[in-house]
């Protein structure tokens, strides 16, 4: 057990609002609205008609002709992201034990859009088992998403997939930071990654969560969620191979947190059971208190259910502090990038520490009495932010805080 | 100084059985293959050997209340935690009950392509949103956390083949780091209509029917279905309780081999050799401590030429048993079927062999007859995947 720290030396993004750190921070900070019409696929008859795709990115700019192919849109975005990552942290994987180089990763629904296109070609000509892709066994299972970013990078450490839906961004990068914390690995890279699906945005929309037209958290007339993809990626490092290499570093994975509501698969436990459990095992595991928080990266859906929830975790376990805290959601902007959406929040929160810029909450115009905190309305804020904790909850109960702190040698 | 994990609860829904004495019964049966043709919106094109549970009856186990919007993976983890952790979890208040960690490949595929399938035929507006919450990969785990009120963890593992055991490493970090006192933890499988298909265009299906571990002429596995669980815990906890400890999770080891051949295995076998070396480091023993190795072959000739390989290197005498060929491939939830199945050997002092006598491929100490009078105080799982993941953990007698 060697209890090496875990530090985050590079970052990879890929959004409905830019593909690339730079991209996607500049367009962040500009309070840039990425929900849109959906032109995947046709939206008539459902509640809503926008969601939040991912407009510029080439995964043959990434990945070669054969690859492109042979991965579903989940891969192909992890991949991307994960490669921006390691570009990001100045890291060749080859020059390294490949052995101690890890991947660990989440995400919602997997590769639904393989699925979904088998089945649709299942209703078509034949109706035959004949018509499905030969390749789709090779391309669905969720598991295939970590595999290939593994493959890719020619990593041979601990590989792993946790699909805890709209949490697993965080519960990938925390299982990241315990393989360097009991010395597994030297090199995690750790995400998440979702494609925008049908079944994702009927579901939501059957269950009427989705946003007529924009996603507005913590306003007293949200609607709902809106619909994204994207993947975000994180090079987590031991302090020591970082220091090594002489990386610069964003911040450091101080502790997170995990719980259950328990309560039912698809509405939050209204009392906040799990999310208090998270918030206050994460902050006790970084080894800090309530005061020390500076900044809250929410979950921050838009739901009626989630925001006022949320609010009310925050409140529970920062007490007076949660009056002073920034607490902002980058899903105004990005929508709700499932199981990529706390690893991207975890990216953008490295970039505000580094930065020292917090991201708004856009569309915030009606305050609500039962979400009364400062959610950062509608214009980034410079300030100087030592310890970030990001929240995601997702399907299920599942519930996640991630502490990250200024790096401080 | 880290905590040694202990397993001291196991249970199972499957054709062997579903507990530890069960299973070890039926290992010493012939194996009990069923067909499989009729899957709710579609089918196969033929009866489909399989191992199914075939006295499954969910309402038994779990009474009628809250299952009918619960799918059959669902209906397969909960029945497996009730079997054997509905005393515990009722004996134990709230705030302290064990949390869930569980792998599985699939989750319930069969509820997303029942999803698609009714949304195509009667509409995607007239889809039932109560179906939704199935689609999830981690819908089996949280439907038993919010059944049993586990609130320590819910945590869903999807390595492929490998989910099982992945979810027992995952859990067993979560014990190590001093996170939990104690944990569920295990594999989930359906048979569903996509893996069969999945499986049988990938090469992987047995036409004969037969699954036949590292034999000369194997010419695939055969699909099986179930769950097994097993209560991780440190040792201190289990002694604080008084629980009986069954074995102690020695070693654990996880890795990647990203080199793939035309069934995507690696034939050189660096992933499975590393993953091997690495548990019996982790338990702090040498290769020669091993009793027996149960093996992850299940017929598929390039993962069992693999496998092969890379045993006849580091365990050429060690006695290999090959559970699969009585328990199927049950994909994410195998290797903790294996788990089960070893457990069970180690403690009736034998080693449990495939019954009929077969030529192998390569020199694998394969045991085809039941070798008793084996007391095994360290044994070896593996669990290799075509997509590259490689792991294996390290089992000590402890009972």
């Amino acid at each position: 057990m060697k209890n090496d720290r875990a530090v985050v030396t590079g970052l990879g993004v890929v959004s409905p609002i830019g593909t690339g750190v730079e991209a996607f921070w500049n367009a962040a900070c500009k309070g840039t609205n990425g929900i849109a019409p959906l032109t995947s696929f046709d939206t008539t008859g459902f509640r809503t008609s926008v969601g939040a795709e991912v407009k510029d990115f080439s995964a043959g700019s990434f990945l070669a002709p054969s690859q492109v192919s042979s991965m579903g849109r989940s891969s192909q975005f992890a991949v991307a992201a994960s490669k921006m990552a390691l570009a990001d942290a100045g890291l060749d994987i080859a020059k390294h034990d490949p052995y101690r180089t890890g991947v660990s990763f989440g995400t919602t629904m997997g590769e639904p859009q393989v699925l979904e296109e088998g089945i649709e070609r299942l209703y078509g000509a034949t109706g035959s088992a004949d018509a499905l892709p030969e390749d789709l066994p090779r391309k669905y299972p969720c598991g295939v998403i970590s595999a290939n970013v593994a493959s890719a990078l020619g990593a041979c450490g601990p590989v792993i997939m946790i699909p805890t839906a709209c949490a697993a961004g965080n519960y990938a990068i925390g299982y990241a930071h315990d393989l360097i914390r009991r010395g597994m690995a030297d090199v995690v890279i750790a995400g998440g990654s979702d494609p925008i699906s049908k079944i994702a945005f009927t579901g939501f929309n059957r269950l009427l969560a989705t946003a007529k037209e924009c996603c507005r958290p913590f306003d007293k007339n949200r609607d709902g969620m809106a619909v994204g993809e994207g993947a975000g990626s994180l090079v987590l490092e031991s302090l020591s191979h970082a220091k090594k290499r002489g990386a610069k570093i964003y911040a450091e994975v101080l502790g997170y947190g995990l719980g259950c509501d328990a309560f039912k698969m698809t509405i939050p436990d209204p009392s906040g059971s799990g999310g208090i459990l998270a918030l206050t095992t994460a902050l006790a595991h970084a080894n800090i208190g309530p005061d020390a928080v500076d900044y809250v990266s929410a979950h921050g859906t838009g739901t009626e259910e989630n925001d006022r929830t949320e609010t009310l975790i925050i409140k529970t376990v920062l007490g007076e502090r949660a009056k002073s805290v920034p607490v902002s959601s980058l899903k105004s902007m990005i929508g709700h990038t499932m199981g990529a959406a706390s690893a991207i929040e975890a990216a953008a929160c490295c970039l505000t520490m580094s930065h020292g810029v917090i991201l708004p909450t856009i569309n915030y115009r009606t305050p609500d009495p039962e979400c009364d905190l400062d959610y950062v309305p509608n214009a980034a804020r410079s300030a100087s932010i030592n310890i970030a904790v990001s929240n995601a909850y997702a399907f299920g109960g599942n519930t996640s805080s991630l502490v990250l702190g200024r790096f401080k040698g | 100084m880290e905590p040694k994990i202990v397993i001291t609860t196991a249970s199972a829904i499957h054709c062997l059985g579903r507990n530890l004495d069960e299973i070890s019964a039926s290992l010493a049966l012939p194996p009990r293959t069923s067909y499989l043709k009729d899957f709710g919106f579609h089918s196969l094109s033929k009866d489909t050997p399989c191992f199914r549970i075939g006295d499954f009856e969910p309402e038994a186990i779990l009474g009628k209340k809250g299952l009918r919007t619960k799918d059959h993976a669902t209906k397969l983890l909960l029945s497996a935690i009730e079997l054997g952790f509905k005393d515990l979890f009722e004996s134990t208040p709230e705030p302290a009950r064990p949390g869930l960690c569980i792998g599985t490949s699939f989750g319930s595929v069969q509820s997303i392509g029942d999803f698609l399938s009714d949304a195509i035929i009667n509409g995607f507006h007239n889809v039932n949103p109560q179906a939704f919450a199935n689609t999830v990969i981690n819908a089996p785990t949280s439907n038993a956390n919010i059944r049993y009120l586990s609130r320590a963890l819910s945590s869903t593992v999807s390595t492929t083949f490998n989910a099982g055991l992945d979810a027992l490493a995952y859990a067993a970090m979560f014990l190590r780091r001093g996170y939990a006192s104690w944990l569920i933890a295990g594999g989930l499988e359906e048979l569903s209509y996509y893996a069969l298909i999945g499986l049988d265009k990938n090469g992987s299906l047995s036409a004969s029917g037969v699954c036949a571990p590292f034999g000369a002429t194997a010419d695939g596995t055969v699909a099986g279905e179930g769950c097994a669980v097993f209560c991780l815990e440190t040792e201190e906890h289990a002694k604080s309780r008084g629980a009986h400890i069954i074995a102690e999770l020695a070693g654990i080891a996880s890795c990647f081999d990203p080199k793939k051949g035309p069934q995507g295995f690696n034939l050189a076998g660096d992933g499975c050799r590393h993953a091997m070396r690495q548990a019996c480091g982790d338990a702090g023993i040498s290769l020669s401590d091993i009793a027996f190795v149960a093996a992850s072959a299940g017929g598929v000739p390039d993962g069992d030429t693999m496998e092969a390989g890379a045993l006849a290197g580091l365990f050429p005498k060690t006695p290999v048993a090959a559970y699969k060929a009585k328990t199927g491939e049950c994909i994410g939830a195998s290797s903790c079927i294996s788990t089960a199945c070893a457990l069970a050997d180690m403690k009736a002092q034998r080693v449990s062999g495939i019954g009929n006598a077969y030529p192998l491929s390569l020199p694998v100490n394969l045991v085809f007859e039941t070798r008793t009078g084996v007391p095994a105080e360290f044994v070896l799982i593996n669990s290799f995947s075509c997509d590259g993941y490689c792991g294996s953990i390290v089992l000590k007698n402890r009972s």
